[in-house]
């Protein structure tokens, strides 16, 4: 066993680099394609379509980790976006609906955590069916339509930058800062590992698993909710259909950063990395003009090909 | 066996509180159905008619079979989101078929080769989730994308089909009443209840997903049963686009998008374990039948359709919750 965890953890430093270099690769790639990949327009249009694409994956991180998961975020966000704007509409102030909104996402993902674990359920299954309805709430709230929410200071917001680095970037960098040092130095992010490597071993140690388990699930919900203002910020509407296409991309770049579905592996810097490779994939295929149902079919290949090529190299791995 | 299960501790809490006193979940069900409908018939006596009844059961069909045909993979213990696309590439590829200039190709053939095409995705998502060993979510969320997007990229614009007898397969009735649809569907829920019941395959299929590893030592191909199960599945599908074409006289890239979760919701209400090896295709049929009508009743009572979604949420979660509580039970009992 202890062999085996510390062949694992050498093992993660290569997997670490090969993906840096798959996305340097890539980079180059593109950019020799289209030398607009490589402009500071498109870079900076690219990180800031990132941010809500990593803070997610980074919720999801320590919750995959502790084998857990959560396919409603994307629904969520739409939902608390549409909230949020339907509150401000009715003449809420700002920071009330934000709040109002963020606190919405956050009991979401409390009841997600809470039903799950109590009553043992397949996480999956459980997060469709809150996915289905909360994209219905937020089709209910809107009547179906986007309903607008621009104000001066979600613009500044979206459209500023400090030294040429768009505001929105930054979000994604505190909450990058705040995942890696909890999964790193803290209790809590030894205790996720343990979950996740075995849970019974971690039940018998006397970790309270349901406890740890619904406090991240709730966590994903705050994630979850965040993303939703980042998402409003940026387009000026609450919309019912906002993170309907979420799920995909996420889950690619999750898994891509070796992530296992077994739960028990996993760093944020890896999933970091996949988030980039996947920003990067999709950006480019969108800059060299692919249409987006081809965009959609390479999205579903390439969280196939992902989670086949570490499945063989595990087997292979396991029959050593 | 169960039955004696169940008996060994009867005066245990669980047992006394619980409702749904048989092993079976159907007779419940049926119980809820009785329910819903006089609910449904007080507040809007349409609901009742002779007619609104027509209309219910010519609905049934296409979540039926593709119902019956998850089932098999829910038995073994696997999952399968990517129905609903399933049924939009072989929707789509039948219908071009018809289109074809200058081609004339009979209609048996274009069916067999819709089946046939759903049985090779149904195959292709096995050979991932046996052989190459990824989660079964994860394996068919990605070909529902894949397939999606394919299905969209053949057809920019919907594909009509101009050919009366095929039409008339779909939406034809006998004696004015009962529909051909619904005959296909009760054709396919008794094949494949003779299937689960009397084969070695359904035998199988049961053994495999209440317990994998004791189905492996007892020397029962568990991979392969897995793998047929998915094949089903995809069939299944292939037939279900057969008739939403023939109903529809066309097809678009959008053929089936989110079936994946009402076919859940069936499944799972109609008693179908998601742990695996437990349910019936009777619980299923009971199941499809109370879903129908729920959405049919809801349009009755002129609930806004997205209500209608949400509620359709609120169903799925709660019979995984009634799932959950009977696994439960049933460790309880053993223990």
């Amino acid at each position: 066993m202890d062999g085996k965890s510390l062949r694992k953890s050498s093992f993660k430093l290569t997997d670490t680099l090969i993906l840096f270099i798959a996305l340097i690769v890539l980079v180059v790639i593109f950019s020799a394609i289209r030398v607009e990949f490589f402009s500071y327009d498109n870079i900076s249009t690219m990180l800031k379509n990132m941010v809500i694409t990593g803070i997610l994956a980074l919720g999801l991180t320590p919750l995959m980790i502790a084998r857990g998961l959560d396919i409603s975020f994307g629904a969520s966000i739409s939902f608390t976006g549409v909230l949020m704007a339907y509150l401000y509409n009715l003449g809420f102030g700002l920071p009330y609906c934000l709040i109002l909104g963020v606190v919405a996402a956050v009991l979401v993902g409390f009841i997600n955590g809470l039903l799950i674990e109590k009553f043992d359920l397949i996480p999956i299954i459980l997060t469709l069916g809150m996915m289905s309805i909360l994209s219905a709430l937020g089709l209910v709230i809107s009547e179906g339509h986007s309903l607008s929410m621009l104000t001066d200071q979600l613009y500044y917001f979206a459209t500023k930058t400090f030294l040429k680095i768009p505001i929105a970037l930054f979000i994604l960098i505190v909450f990058i800062i705040i995942f890696w040092f909890i999964l790193t130095f803290t209790k809590v992010g030894r205790t996720i590992y343990i979950i996740g490597a075995n849970p019974k071993v971690a039940t018998l140690s006397g970790i309270k698993v349901q406890k740890v388990r619904i406090l991240l699930y709730t966590f994903m919900g705050l994630v979850a909710g965040v993303a939703s203002i980042v998402m409003v910020a940026m387009t000026g509407v609450g919309n019912p259909l906002a993170g309907a296409k979420m799920s995909l991309p996420v889950l690619s770049a999750v898994v891509l950063g070796g992530i296992s579905l077994a739960g028990g592996a996993g760093s944020v810097w890896g999933t970091i990395i996949g988030v980039l490779i996947v920003s990067v994939i999709f950006n480019g295929l969108s800059v060299i003009n692919v249409p987006s149902y081809f965009i959609q079919v390479f999205q579903g290949l390439a969280l196939i090909l992902i989670v086949s090529l570490y499945e063989v190299r595990n087997q292979r791995a396991a029959r050593r | 066996m169960s039955d004696n299960d169940l008996n060994v501790n009867k005066k245990s809490g669980w047992q006394r509180i619980n409702i749904f006193k048989f092993n079976s979940i159907t007779p419940s069900l049926i119980i809820v159905f009785i329910i819903m409908c006089a609910i449904f018939g007080g507040i809007n006596h349409q609901f009742l008619s002779f007619v609104n009844f027509k209309t219910i059961i010519s609905g049934l069909s296409i979540y039926g079979m593709m119902a019956a045909g998850l089932s098999f993979v829910v038995l073994t213990g696997n999952f399968d989101v990517s129905i609903g696309s399933i049924v939009g590439i072989c929707s789509i590829v039948m219908a071009m078929m018809f289109n074809i200039k200058g081609v004339n190709i009979p209609i048996p053939v274009i069916i067999l080769i819709g089946i046939v095409l759903g049985a090779f995705v149904g195959a292709l998502n096995g050979f991932l989730v046996t052989v190459v060993g990824i989660n079964s979510v994860i394996t068919t969320l990605g070909t529902l994308a894949i397939l999606r997007g394919i299905s969209l990229l053949l057809a920019n614009k919907p594909a009509l089909i101009n050919n009366k007898f095929y039409v008339s397969m779909g939406r034809g009735f006998i004696a004015k009443a009962v529909p051909y649809s619904f005959v296909y569907l009760v054709v396919i829920f008794i094949v494949a209840y003779l299937l689960l019941r009397f084969t070695k395959f359904g035998r199988n299929v049961y053994q495999v997903g209440s317990n994998a590893n004791a189905a492996r030592l007892a020397g029962i191909p568990v991979k392969r049963t897995q793998f047929f199960a998915f094949v089903v599945a995809g069939i299944s599908c292939g037939i279900s686009a057969f008739l939403m074409t023939s109903q529809a006289a066309f097809a678009q890239g959008e053929f089936g998008t989110g079936f994946e979760f009402t076919i859940l919701t069936i499944v799972v209400l109609g008693g179908i374990s998601l742990a695996g090896g437990r349910g019936t295709l009777i619980g299923v049929a009971v199941g499809l039948l109370i879903i129908n009508s729920i959405s049919n009743g809801l349009t009755m009572i002129d609930i806004p359709v997205f209500w209608r979604e949400a509620f359709n949420g609120i169903i799925l979660i709660a019979a995984i919750l009634i799932d959950s509580i009977r696994v439960k039970r049933r460790e309880l009992l053993k223990a």
